[in-house]
């Protein structure tokens, strides 16, 4: 019945359109039952990747405004799981796919939910722009700035809504920070701090980078276990032997893949710096290594990585056990320093927020933002920005080397190995 | 000096245009050999110093480290990857041109040359490195989208495929496409709308915002919704008034174009939106207004004089989030208003509005106060001190509260002073009877609070978790530290609160706390806390463990962690593996044959304390030597488990931290004060540190305590061993530190007889500190370290019982 709906509508050509008629800010303030959403105004999603993270609590929703309708893995334990889960938690029966593109075309599917590996991540937000979805994709954004320009591109042309998934410079206290983005953010508008600001993200001032993401090296060959289709789980990536380290949970660790902790939690702690910062129009110029010399398929540890844009701020990384020591500034400016717990060298600094204008909204609202085609607070723009950070750290822990970037061309300037990591090569018939 | 070499060659070897041969005459193999030994490197100048050689030995030392490989499932292939993969990315550094040729035509060779599957895949994927990259980006795009095909496109109904075509025509047409750009805006298909200004997003300028605005009359009211909030986005101020038009609207364009006004700021918006507060539209106004970047203090101030009724309350929240001080007059009248509603608004606006002078006023209006607004004109009377000095806060709030028909309204006020004048207070009032003090003191950081915390732990296990926030915060020495979470822990029944002491002591990484965590290990409430706390620990700290305790205790936290079958305690049992791999094992000490033959006994030789009675937390094993945290007072001492009359006691010591203070007691019971009631106590200290200036010569290190002086020496660094012999035979004491005799004392002779005073007085005149040492004849008994604090090590401890040998 659900079917003959979505068909009907689509078929009419009304599209996304039938979704509008209901004016924003509508939701909440409707008068009765504040839950009920009509049938037209449901909007439904799949999930792609039942691992763990597609799996965790609050990212396996279904709910009036957006039911959850289909599940996708290649791994057939991940998918019975998630089947289990739906039924107990939702009381629902889900369609199963195999392969993300018979999802991605189900059109009983509005959203596409990416939960894979990051080696994926490039290649189903295109495929799923350039099917007329919206997309809610897990952080990082893609695990090459290549793919993130194509993400990009495909998200606009579709006339797409993108929600790249971490929340920081708009929810919630900043991990160890103990304190939202907020504050700072107007801290650092009103100029208090002078300009330009070294941001430090630290152990000292609340972050870890979680080294424990790391790969091994002399992976010894495993039989393939019948429940993952091993080839589909690697997709666009090298084919290599089979060993369960590479794959769920502790694929994190294998430049293929990933990128380490710098690759996993990059862009939860990057992307709040460059909203910050006023930099989600902007790139560094320049990316510092300093760490151990890196294996060619194990990601290991790296000591600091600095970023400095052309004005002068620098966002500083500090890896686990590495961290400055003493009483570490969180942003350090010319006029004032700002530490954890939003403990701040200028006097009453509470005060003085108070009476700054408070940030401009953000639109936070996802399932509003789908219905009203508005960007989202984190989208294909701002994401590609700082998930471009992420990767132009990751790429200069690869060659153990300096870089610099060229804002304009979106490469580095005269030196084609990093260049080519911009762009990898995907392998058979997978392309983007 | 190894290094020095490398740098100079590798000098050497850009100097030279032709470098066929190793400078030292190695081979290729040598070369090959030497740089796998090195991998992978741990720093910039080792790994430049390593590829330098290998490149200049290329491309021969390439093909010789691919022939290396071996299939994966045959071994170990990590070293020659570090090494081939190193040697491409140095030869791709811009700043190694000259050796680029021969280690890519040495990949080549390899690739050529290598059967296996994998292993040619790697040194492909090195060689895609050295490619010159050609970026086909925007190539691909025109190849993938020709003009036609948007035409196409652009009629089909598909929503996806009409957005596609709009930006084709941007990118293909340019500023031509303007009006496909604005007939799009006609389209009843929201994302085809918002895509069309998107698309053109780079190309607009006030030209084409005129036009959009030419045409917004005749849009649907959901396209102007669109219009308008695009404008705000922009920030196009040059169609201000187009915005401003709509305000009233309602609805969705209404609430769009009032969104869009705050975000284009400027004082004639801001003015137009204040005109609506108090009107339908209020919420949404006084949402707008407060990020608009306009300063509206006296604008709000004034209009708050005389306002009634709703406008009132919203001109009050506005005062109140926009921290508007010069309202604060007004909202204070307001406060007092017979309408509820606006008094209860005016309460809850204050504290945003309030400053120091208006803290007699809030405090009246709160003293007098009805429960129900309490709250919020407590937490503006916080506000009222919160800039002053705490001692400033202290007096203020003190001299009020003498003066309060509520005292204990103010407590929390005082409280926040935090001082100690605060916390004696407080306690006063908390013995007296009052919960509302203790409440107070619980929230007060200063460390006076935390024995009363303690004290009322039995009753509210929340007072844990804040003692144990306390000690944290004030608290840096770690023994000390460790201390006190340990005496946390015997008051925490709650498993939320013995959590928060372990979770607390985890952070401590001192043996003491690894071994407590180590003993909840078996406690399923607190299993995942302490093995978290003991990984992190040894993590931190390893080196400074006790090789055994590590092993046992980490081994059982790995066991843990293995057991829970997550992927993420996988890598925790993986972490320590690793760690307990790299621990060094402890070296047992043994006699020295003339030691053994004179018939020396072990009293610790690294391994345990079982000879040992007394404080074994205050003095712990820890890798071979006596680790002492036990602080001042008579029971924390560890004696020997037999008793001596003459005997050589020898040991080592070790100084950790400047200033400590330890001693030896001599032929002593247990449990008393050994300087007094033993024979006498020898000091150990560290009497070089500035902190004892003033020492008194009997207090130097090796003196009698009390009794005989020794000859001030000078200490070694911090972190070295110093050996130390105790001679006591009869009544003579001799000491001897690093060989040398700093003390050769006879106590009865220093006080010609006289251990207690001749008049039976406290005042002895015989004694240098001229008190009573009742024990100092003893005839035997134990021998003990006697702690003052931490920062120290013992080891090597042995004795020779000289009354066995007679």
């Amino acid at each position: 019945m659900d079917n003959s709906r979505r068909s009907f509508l689509k078929k009419a050509g009304l599209g996304a359109a039938a979704f509008t008629i209901l004016p924003r800010n509508v939701f909440g303030k409707m008068g009765g039952d504040n839950n009920f959403v009509a049938p037209s105004d449901q909007l439904t999603k799949g999930l792609i990747g039942c691992g763990g993270i597609g799996r965790s609590s609050n990212h396996f929703t279904s709910d009036q405004r957006c039911r959850l309708v289909a599940l996708c893995d290649v791994d057939s334990s991940h998918l019975a799981k998630a089947r289990e889960l739906a039924k107990t938690k939702f009381n629902e029966t889900m369609t199963e796919y195999h392969d993300f593109r018979d999802l991605i075309h189900d059109p009983n599917v509005d959203i596409v939910h990416i939960a894979t590996p990051p080696h994926w991540h490039g290649l189903m937000s295109v495929e799923a722009a350039n099917a007329g979805k919206d997309i809610f994709c897990e952080k990082p954004m893609t695990r090459t700035i290549g793919e993130g320009k194509r993400v990009r591109e495909a998200v606009k042309r579709n006339g797409r809504i993108f929600r790249l998934n971490t929340w920081f410079r708009f929810k919630d206290t900043f991990y160890g920070l103990g304190t939202t983005v907020e504050p700072l953010k107007k801290l650092v508008d009103s100029g208090l701090l002078g300009w330009p600001l070294t941001v430090r993200i630290s152990g000292a001032t609340g972050f870890a980078w979680k080294f424990f993401w790391t790969g091994k090296e002399n992976l010894v060959p495993q039989p393939i276990p019948a429940e993952l289709d091993y080839d589909m789980w690697l997709g666009p990536a090298p084919y290599k032997p089979y060993n369960r380290h590479r794959t769920h949970d502790t694929f994190r660790g294998y430049w293929d893949y990933d990128g380490g902790g710098l690759g996993d939690m990059g862009q939860h702690y990057i992307d709040p710096v460059q909203y910050i910062l006023g930099k989600d129009n902007d790139y560094p110029i320049k990316v510092e290594i300093d760490a151990p010399q890196q294996h060619p398929d194990a990601i290991g540890i790296w000591r600091t990585i600095t970023y400095t844009y052309a004005d002068g701020c620098k966002i500083i990384l500090e890896g686990e056990g590495f961290e400055s020591q003493g009483k570490v500034p969180y942003i350090e400016g010319p006029l004032g320093k700002v530490f954890k717990g939003f403990e701040c060298t200028i006097p009453n600094v509470q005060e003085v927020i108070n009476e700054l204008p408070d940030p401009e909204p953000q639109n936070t609202d996802w399932i509003d933002c789908v219905h009203n085609r508005r960007k989202f607070a984190l989208n294909e723009d701002n994401g590609f920005h700082s998930c471009t950070i992420v990767n132009m750290g990751i790429c200069a822990h690869r060659l153990g080397r300096t870089l610099h970037f060229d804002p304009k061309t979106k490469l580095f300037i005269n030196d084609d190995a990093a260049n080519q990591l911009i762009d990898q090569p995907m392998r058979g018939n997978w392309k983007i | 000096m190894r290094k020095t070499i490398f740098s100079i060659l590798t000098a050497l070897a850009f100097c030279c245009s032709v470098f066929a041969q190793d400078a030292r005459q190695r081979t290729v193999e040598t070369i090959v050999q030497d740089v796998l030994a090195a991998m992978p490197a741990q720093n910039n100048s080792d790994y430049c110093a390593q590829m330098a050689d290998l490149a200049q030995a290329a491309p021969a030392s390439v093909e010789k480290l691919a022939s290396m490989l071996k299939p994966a499932d045959a071994g170990a292939n990590n070293l020659v990857e570090y090494a081939i993969s190193g040697v491409t990315r140095y030869a791709t550094d811009p700043a190694n041109e000259a050796v680029k040729a021969n280690v890519k035509a040495g990949l080549e060779n390899a690739a050529a040359a290598c059967r296996d599957k994998y292993n040619k895949q790697f040194l492909e994927a090195q060689l895609r490195l050295m490619t010159p990259y050609e970026d086909t980006f925007d190539e691909r795009l025109r190849a993938t989208y020709p003009l036609e095909e948007a035409k196409a496109l652009a009629k089909s109904d598909e929503s996806k495929d009409q957005c596609k075509a709009l930006w084709l025509y941007v990118e293909d047409m340019g500023e031509k496409s303007e009006k496909k750009i604005l007939s799009a805006l006609r389209s009843d298909d929201r994302a085809v709308r918002t895509t069309a200004l998107l698309a053109y997003e780079d190309l607009a300028d006030d030209d084409f915002y005129a036009k959009v605005a030419k045409m917004y009359r005749k849009l649907s009211p959901e396209a102007k919704a669109d219009v308008l909030y695009w404008l705000g986005e922009k920030d196009v101020h040059s169609q201000l008034d187009l915005v401003l038009s709509a305000l009233n609207a309602g609805g969705e364009l209404g609430a769009n174009a009032i969104e869009a006004a705050g975000r284009l700021g400027g004082r004639k918006a801001a003015e137009t939106l204040f005109a609506m507060v108090g009107g339908r539209y209020t919420d949404e106004v006084v949402e707008a207004l407060k990020y608009i970047d306009v300063d509206l203090s006296d604008m709000v101030a004034e209009a708050l004089d005389g306002a009634e009724g709703r406008r009132c309350e919203a001109l009050l929240a506005l005062a109140s989030a926009k921290a508007n001080k010069k309202a604060a007059p007004v909202v204070l009248l307001h406060a007092v208003s017979n309408d509820k509603d606006v008094a209860e608004a005016a309460a809850a606006a204050l504290a945003g509005v309030v400053s120091p002078a208006d803290f007699e006023a809030v405090a009246l209006l709160y003293d007098k106060s009805l429960l129900k607004n309490a709250e919020d004109l407590e937490k503006a009377l916080m506000v009222t001190i919160s800039p002053l000095s705490d001692e400033a806060k202290f007096n203020k709030v003190r001299t009020y509260i003498d003066k309060a028909r509520n005292p204990e309204r103010f407590y929390n006020a005082l409280a926040a002073a935090g001082t100690d004048e605060a916390v004696a207070y407080l306690n006063e009032k908390y013995e007296a009877g009052s919960s509302k003090a203790l409440d107070a003191l619980s929230t007060i950081r200063n460390i006076k609070v935390a024995p009363v915390l303690l004290g009322v732990a039995d009753r509210n296990q929340d007072y844990i978790k804040r003692f144990v926030d306390i000690v944290d915060a004030n608290v840096t020495d770690l023994g000390r530290k460790c201390e006190d979470y340990c005496q946390a822990l015997e008051k925490a029944k709650s498993p939320e609160a013995l959590n928060y002491v372990l979770e607390a002591l985890g952070w401590v990484p001192v043996q003491r706390a690894f071994v407590v965590l180590g003993g909840y290990l078996d406690n399923p409430a607190a299993v995942r806390t302490a093995a978290e706390g003991v990984k992190r620990i040894a993590a931190k700290n390893a080196a400074e463990l006790d090789y055994f305790q590590l092993n046992e205790i980490l081994g059982k936290a790995a066991e843990y962690y293995e057991g829970t079958g997550n992927a993420d305690d996988g890598y925790a049992a993986d972490e320590i593996k690793t760690i307990l791999e790299n621990a060094v094992p402890v070296e047992i000490f043994q006699l020295s044959d003339e030691e053994k033959k004179q018939g020396f006994e072990v009293l610790f030789d690294g391994t345990d304390l079982s000879k040992w009675v007394g404080d074994k937390v205050g003095y712990q094993v820890v890798n071979g030597c006596i680790d002492v945290t036990a602080s001042y007072g008579n029971a924390r001492n560890l004696y020997t488990e037999k008793e001596y009359t003459d005997f050589v006691f020898r040991f080592e010591f070790c100084f950790l931290k400047e200033g400590v203070n330890n001693g030896v007691g001599i032929r002593t019971p247990m449990g008393v004060d050994a300087a007094y009631h033993g024979m006498c106590e020898v000091q150990v200290l560290d009497h070089d540190a500035p902190i004892y200036a003033d020492l008194r010569p009997y207090q130097v290190h090796g003196s009698v305590y009390g009794i005989v002086p020794a000859k001030r020496i000078v200490h070694k660094p911090l972190g070295e061993w110093s050996t130390m012999e105790i001679r006591v035979v009869g009544d003579k004491v001799k000491v001897t530190v690093n060989g040398e005799v700093i003390n050769d004392a006879d106590v009865r002779k220093a006080t010609q007889g006289h251990n207690v005073a001749p008049d039976g007085g406290d005042h002895n005149p015989y004694t240098v500190d001229g008190r009573n040492h009742p024990g100092m004849f003893n005839k035997k008994g134990h021998v003990g370290f006697l702690g003052h604090g931490s920062g120290l090590k013992y080891r090597n401890v042995r004795i020779l019982d000289l009354s066995v040998r007679k």
